[in-house]
């Protein structure tokens, strides 16, 4: 039965796409968080430092 | 937005989609004409309909961009656009799996073919816009009119092609013999790995998302410290 | 509204008279084209409608994606377009003339095509001829309205032009294919029924594309 390669070929080729969108993704994700976290670190000493208008403006948003 | 929705796509995934697999090689009866190959056609529909759904909300979500002007609205439509672009890609390389066996060729201009083809070009560029346009609301703006014209151009695409290729007569004798799933277990299966794929693409949506916002957000962020940082530089 | 496009076109075909490049640009691409695709069929092929009427199309393509992209990117320099956008005119009047004189350049490049389309593919000057031109002036329509409207962000982009090549390609796909086809019917001399359907996809497409960029030009010019 060679059609069963066709076959297999297929479903195999859904699922190791969709598996490596999700680890792209994931790793993405992953990396933007960290950057998210050391900006916001950065903001906030930032607006300990600073005057309160800005702090308001910070934290507000 | 809450986390728990990706959550529940997700768990929705995870039982359909094994579920779809079952039906698909243990469940359901060979096809008389086509044979085992067949099967291939449970995950392939799916697909195709996925892909049509991430272009169609791609474009409606443009329209909300240019019209609201909310960064959400942006990121929604890339979300969509390349969810689809993944399944429309999946649609055809699966046709092409299961055409090989069956017409004996990889490809062929058939009408249908022809149309996804294109329609994988259109977003091709779209997709491409983005990743090699500065990102900047422009170049945002731009892809929204994109996506918004290429989906009315799509009745015009699918007339014109078919002018241009006056349907293969084997073809289409072919995928009509095709969708007359005539046991009822063929168009359960059917029904199954549609809510799966479409589970498993609004999992997939739902992460796309996510990073997109959370790439908004940093924008947002980066822009705030340049600005307390210039008025921090001005006050003394 | 009116005076505002007069105004517009004026000026931009007083730009060309005076030294302009865009017709001269889109004449010798389109004859480079031709040639090319002369060279490409062989001698033998030269003469059968339907490989002249498929080379005038590319010639169409290929020459109208750069000459709009020519037109757009004149409005950058010195930041015109953030100067007419200043202008009372509303911006769907801009994105109008815009098209508007894009499209008679084109036009101009057209006729020097067909010229040399009919020299080269061994055609007949007849009839036949005059009925091509309702249809290239559709496909030319069409052609300008989208690429005008896609250009101008593109222009500003690094790989601006391959981005409007690859985004306006498939986008204009159905023109294509209903050009080609009326193109050989007009040119082998089939009745007037054959090019129905292909004119009213043509017209159709340059309908959508021209309300298009008439409503989402304001969006792209801010």
């Amino acid at each position: 039965m060679n059609h069963l390669s066709y076959l297999f070929a297929a479903y195999s080729i859904i699922f190791v796409a969709v598996f490596l969108y999700v680890i792209l993704l994931w790793r993405r994700q992953v990396r933007l968080e960290a950057e998210l976290l050391r900006l916001e670190d950065e903001i906030r000493e930032l607006a300990r430092k600073m005057a309160p208008p800005e702090d308001g403006g910070a934290s507000a948003t | 937005m809450r986390p728990s929705l990706g959550a529940a796509f997700a768990a929705a995934g995870c039982v359909l989609v094994p579920a779809a697999l079952f039906m698909v090689f243990v469940y359901v009866p060979t096809e008389a004409s086509q044979g085992i190959v067949q099967r291939i056609f449970y995950f392939h529909v799916p697909c195709a309909w996925v892909a049509f759904l991430g272009f169609g909300l791609s474009a409606v979500a443009g329209a909300f961009y240019l019209f609201f002007a909310q960064q959400v609205w942006d990121d929604i439509g890339y979300a969509a656009a390349e969810v689809g672009m993944l399944f429309c890609t999946l649609v055809l390389i699966t046709g092409s799996l299961w055409a090989k066996p069956i017409w004996g060729t990889w490809w062929t201009w058939d009408s249908r073919l022809t149309t996804t083809f294109i329609l994988w070009l259109l977003y091709a560029g779209y997709l491409l816009l983005r990743a090699m346009g500065e990102e900047n609301e422009q170049v945002a703006r731009l892809a929204a009119v994109v996506a918004i014209v290429a989906v009315l151009d799509i009745p015009l695409i699918v007339i014109s092609v078919r002018l241009w290729r006056t349907i293969h007569p084997a073809v289409l004798v072919t995928r009509s013999g095709e969708h007359g799933l005539e046991d009822p277990r063929m168009l359960q299966t059917l029904a199954v790995s549609m809510l799966a794929i479409s589970a498993l693409s609004a999992w997939l949506f739902w992460l796309r998302l996510k990073t997109l916002r959370a790439k908004s957000r940093l924008f947002e962020l980066r822009r705030m410290l340049a600005t307390a940082q210039a008025i921090g530089d001005g006050a003394p | 509204m009116l005076t505002g496009f007069c105004a517009l076109l004026h000026k931009d075909l007083t730009l060309e008279r005076r030294g302009g490049r865009v017709v001269i640009e889109l004449c010798v691409l389109s004859l480079l084209v031709l040639v090319v695709l002369v060279v490409a069929y062989g001698p033998e092929t030269g003469g059968r409608p339907e490989s002249a009427a498929g080379a005038l199309w590319v010639a169409l393509i290929l020459s109208g994606l750069p000459g709009a992209s020519l037109a757009v990117a004149a409005e950058h320099e010195n930041d015109c377009l953030t100067g007419l956008r200043l202008s009372p005119l509303e911006p769907a009047t801009i994105y109008a003339a815009k098209v508007a004189a894009v499209a008679l350049s084109m036009a101009v490049s057209q006729a020097a095509t067909l010229l040399l389309l009919v020299l080269f593919f061994n055609l007949q000057f007849d009839l036949n001829l005059l009925r091509l031109i309702p249809i290239l002036l559709l496909g030319t329509l069409g052609l300008c309205a989208l690429s005008t409207l896609l250009g101008t962000i593109t222009s500003r982009l690094r790989a601006g032009e391959m981005l409007l090549a690859l985004l306006t390609a498939p986008l204009y796909v159905p023109e294509l294919i209903a050009g080609v086809k009326a193109s050989a019917a007009v040119l082998s001399g089939a009745s007037l029924a054959a090019v129905v359907l292909p004119l009213k996809i043509l017209a159709a497409c340059d309908l959508l594309f021209v309300v298009c960029g008439y409503l989402l030009f304001e969006y792209l010019a801010g």
